[in-house]
């Protein structure tokens, strides 16, 4: 029975399945909210998974002179990490199905997968567009992944412990948000980073570079990149309000939180225009790192002050 | 692909087209890159080459401005405008000034429309689509206006040899102010956005920097060579059809970047919409149209205009019949072309989309000039197809 | 600002020395017959004297029977168009290139050497423009002459 009940956990409910189709229905309204801001009617509802649907019955191609076996377990190891990932999260309200001390780190370098994946997969190929997207998306990740960490952690250090659930349990009680709203506006953006949203959709630039790393990938294996970022929106949103904005209680309390976040995150989308690369990693490494280290030391300060 | 990558080590070679997402018509762009500046450009055109101007030295005079004004699908009035205007000087005719006025009302339109899609282009290729979807929906105003002015939204064939088509109705001129009015506001918002947005200035300011002394030695023309204090405009200089009795104030900026080409062309948006209102106001009596001989004067004759992208040069040689003997078409996006080149080198390739657009580039205008290829890959001839229509008329 | 009648005796004055056949077809407008080896010099004392701006290069077929073929500079500033005309023998066509002085007449002289079959002298890139890359080398479009129908490969027929 336990063997089934996990499985049922890992692949249905909350994890699985069920993450990728929230990812879905999130990344619908992401797609409709933008849409609707720049005055253009948006895709219909089951616009994400009608795409899906799409890509996985058509031929995958693998071109030549690629490592192959790279080419297409790249896609499946992305989305398999942010999967893992998920499992540690207060997925849909519901408490994390797996939890251990230091849970935290392991997830936030499981959602990098993601990006890290990408990258590999641009640079296995010998497109143009995606060897220029590949360094791209890898220098956004060294850009961004320091100071979306230390974001992350701020709200670990005042709690006192690096698992998830402890640091809910912290944030329910305090209004992190208040506290550290340095590390929630880095974290934020950081999370658009992560999932490449336009400022910082430089590594996708369809004006200059096509897809970017993705490129040369069709059918299933961009089917499966898709996915990843679907489950990732999800996992993102999820850890966002989890940590800033005082927790995850119920499932309402979940659908407004993460829609909240959506819709700032729509609007951002929609007020700005794309950032070149090093103005990209000029921003992170000038003012990012540096804000989220101030933060840390506020952080630190008042902590002391209250023991 | 592949091997060119392994083979060229020391030349990274970013292509750009011919078919590309940057690119709303086809043009070849092959941009040398170490890691992400680039070292070289080079530029191939004639994807969307039509031999027109071989075309028109077989057909008629009145044919032939169909032809042409089929050059362009932004800017058609410009060139049959220019055509009329030549081919008008040619047989000495008397164009009445109600029909001068309406070539320069639809000009001012089809400014407006160019301009107005542009700055949508423009900022999709920044990566701004906010400002692109709002520019565009507003550009619809202006191209209904067109539609129920002319009958068509572009190819207007407003222009006949000897005057216009389409006459301005009292219910149509209170629409166009309208429109105009609705229009003007919008595009102040417009410049508002591309001067104090922060984040779209990163992009624009200081990107793609053309000084007047290398604008003049390259040869720009229009928005481009104003945006660079090129003080250059043939509407002032050489004012044809009825800009002389409508002036133009001409917009000049001096930083030459991407910025100043933003500001000159919203601020020519506001020069048009009330040169559009003078117009209107001023739209003198009469006829619309005058006789105009079949045949046309032997004799040779430069037609120049201001098209939206700058000075569209025609010369027209007549023999004296039915046909035109040479017409030779100079479209302001092949003076411009070498500058993006020129000021290609040194930048980052995120900004190449930028200035290539920074000209705004018409290719159907520089490939002016067939080459029809049916299914199995041959070359198609004019002979060949007149012989395909007999035939499929036969077989019906 | 000087008037354009001013302005081409102005340029009339300039190219004294090289002028063939001039005349003004036109108002606003002076045609100067310019002979192939006088061109650049021509071009030189022009901007030499900062005389407006080249705006385009004509290509001018006058037919098998002239047995010439003419290449049109024209130069413009404000509304006076000043025009250089360069008589060159069909059967081998030849001008020098203005690149030197003026490098964005390259695209125009592109333009010239395919479309017109005119061998330019010294220009830096005589690679296709305009036309396909399989199109015959030996059929020039714009000579009157051209026969579009001959030299056309039949490729995909073999």
């Amino acid at each position: 029975m336990d063997v089934l009940k996990t499985l049922f956990i890992l692949l249905i409910f909350p994890g699985g399945l069920f993450v990728l189709a929230n990812g879905m229905v999130y990344e619908w309204a992401d797609r409709k909210l933008v849409a609707r801001l720049q005055n253009r009617v948006g895709p219909r509802w089951f616009q994400p998974l009608a795409d899906l649907l799409k890509l996985l019955a058509k031929e995958e191609v693998v071109p030549e002179s690629v490592n192959a076996r790279l080419f297409v377990w790249l896609p499946i190891v992305a989305l398999a990490g942010v999967l893992t990932g998920a499992l540690y999260l207060p997925i849909a309200g519901l408490q994390p199905s797996y939890s251990f001390s230091g849970d935290l780190i392991v997830a936030v370098y499981l959602f990098s997968m993601l990006t890290l994946c990408t990258g590999i997969a641009g640079a296995n190929t010998n497109n143009r567009f995606s060897l220029v997207g590949a360094t791209r998306t890898l220098t956004q990740l060294f850009s961004y992944e320091a100071p979306f960490l230390l974001a992350m952690l701020g709200p670990a250090v005042a709690a006192g412990s690096w698992k998830i659930s402890d640091i809910m349990a912290y944030s329910s009680t305090h209004p992190v948000i208040l506290l550290q709203p340095v590390g929630f506006v880095i974290a934020l953006i950081g999370l658009m980073g992560k999932l490449e949203m336009r400022p910082f959709d430089a590594p996708e630039a369809e004006t200059e570079i096509v897809a970017g790393a993705l490129t040369e990938y069709s059918g299933r294996g961009l089917a499966l990149f898709y996915l990843g970022r679907y489950a990732e929106l999800i996992a993102g949103l999820t850890l966002m309000s989890a940590f800033y904005l005082g927790g995850i209680h119920n499932q309402l309390d979940y659908i407004v939180k993460t829609l909240v976040l959506l819709l700032a995150l729509a609007g951002v989308q929609t007020l700005m225009t794309r950032l070149r690369i090093d103005q990209i990693v000029g921003l992170w490494w000038r003012y990012g790192t540096l804000l989220v280290l101030l933060q840390w030391l506020v952080t630190l300060l008042l902590k002391g002050m209250v023991l | 692909m592949s091997e060119a990558v392994v083979q060229d080590k020391k030349r990274f070679v970013v292509p750009i087209g011919p078919q590309h997402p940057a690119l709303k018509e086809p043009g070849h762009f092959e941009f040398t890159v170490d890691g992400e500046i680039v070292t070289g450009a080079t530029v191939r055109l004639g994807y969307a080459h039509r031999g027109i101007e071989k075309a028109v030295e077989s057909r008629n005079w009145t044919q032939s401005l169909y032809l042409l004004e089929r050059i362009c699908g932004i800017c058609s009035h410009v060139h049959a405008m220019t055509y009329c205007l030549g081919v008008e000087k040619l047989a000495g005719a008397e164009v009445p000034p109600r029909a001068q006025a309406i070539r320069v009302l639809v000009a001012e339109l089809e400014r407006v429309h160019s301009h107005l899609l542009w700055l949508g282009v423009a900022a999709h290729e920044a990566g701004f689509d906010t400002l692109f979807m709002y520019s565009w929906r507003d550009r619809e105003t202006v191209m209904d206006l067109l539609e129920s002015f002319t009958g068509n939204r572009v190819n207007y064939s407003a222009n006949i040899l000897g005057g216009v088509k389409c006459d301005v109705t009292p219910d149509l001129a209170s629409a166009i102010l309208k429109g105009v009015d609705f229009l003007e506001e919008r595009s102040r918002h417009y410049l508002n956005v591309v001067t104090t947005d922060e984040v779209f200035l990163q992009r624009t300011r200081g990107v793609g920097t053309m000084s007047k002394e290398v604008a003049e030695r390259l040869g720009v023309v229009g928005p481009t060579a104003r945006a660079s204090g090129v003080a250059r405009d043939i509407r002032i200089e050489a004012p044809y059809a009825a800009y002389a009795d409508f002036p133009v104030q001409i917009v000049l900026a001096e930083a030459g970047d991407l910025e100043a080409r933003f500001v000159v062309r919203i601020k020519e948006l506001f020069e048009s919409y009330r040169l559009i209102h003078e117009v209107i106001d001023k739209l003198p009596p009469g006829e619309l149209q005058t006789r105009m001989p079949r045949k046309i004067k032997a004799g040779e004759t430069i037609s120049r205009v201001e098209a939206p992208r700058g000075e569209a040069f025609y010369f027209i040689k007549s023999n004296g019949s039915d046909n035109p003997e040479r017409i030779k078409v100079r479209t302001p996006t092949l003076c411009n072309m070498g500058s993006v080149v020129a000021t290609a080198v040194g930048h980052q390739l995120a900004d190449m989309p930028m200035i290539l657009a920074g000209i705004d580039p018409c290719f159907s205008c520089n490939d002016r000039t067939v080459a029809v290829r049916d299914a199995a890959g041959a070359l198609v001839t004019w002979e060949s197809l007149r012989q395909r229509r007999l035939a499929h008329q036969e077989n019906k | 600002m000087t008037s354009p009648e001013e302005r081409l005796q102005a340029a009339q004055q300039v190219l004294a020395s090289w002028a063939g056949d001039t005349q003004s077809p036109e108002p606003n407008r002076l045609d100067v017959g310019v002979a192939a080896q006088n061109l650049i010099a021509a071009i030189e004392a022009l901007i030499g004297a900062r005389w407006g701006y080249l705006s385009a290069i004509t290509g001018l077929d006058l037919g098998v029977e002239a047995g010439q073929i003419e290449v049109l500079y024209h130069f413009c500033e404000g509304a006076a168009v000043l025009t250089l005309r360069v008589a060159t023998p069909r059967a081998s066509a030849s001008v020098p290139s203005v690149c030197p002085l003026i490098p964005s007449a390259s695209v125009f002289e592109r333009e010239l050497v395919e479309m017109m079959g005119i061998q330019v002298v010294g220009t830096p890139d005589n690679s296709r423009l305009f036309l396909a890359d399989d199109w015959p080398d030996d059929v020039y479009p714009l000579r009157k002459d051209a026969v579009l129908e001959r030299g056309v490969k039949e490729q995909g027929n073999e």
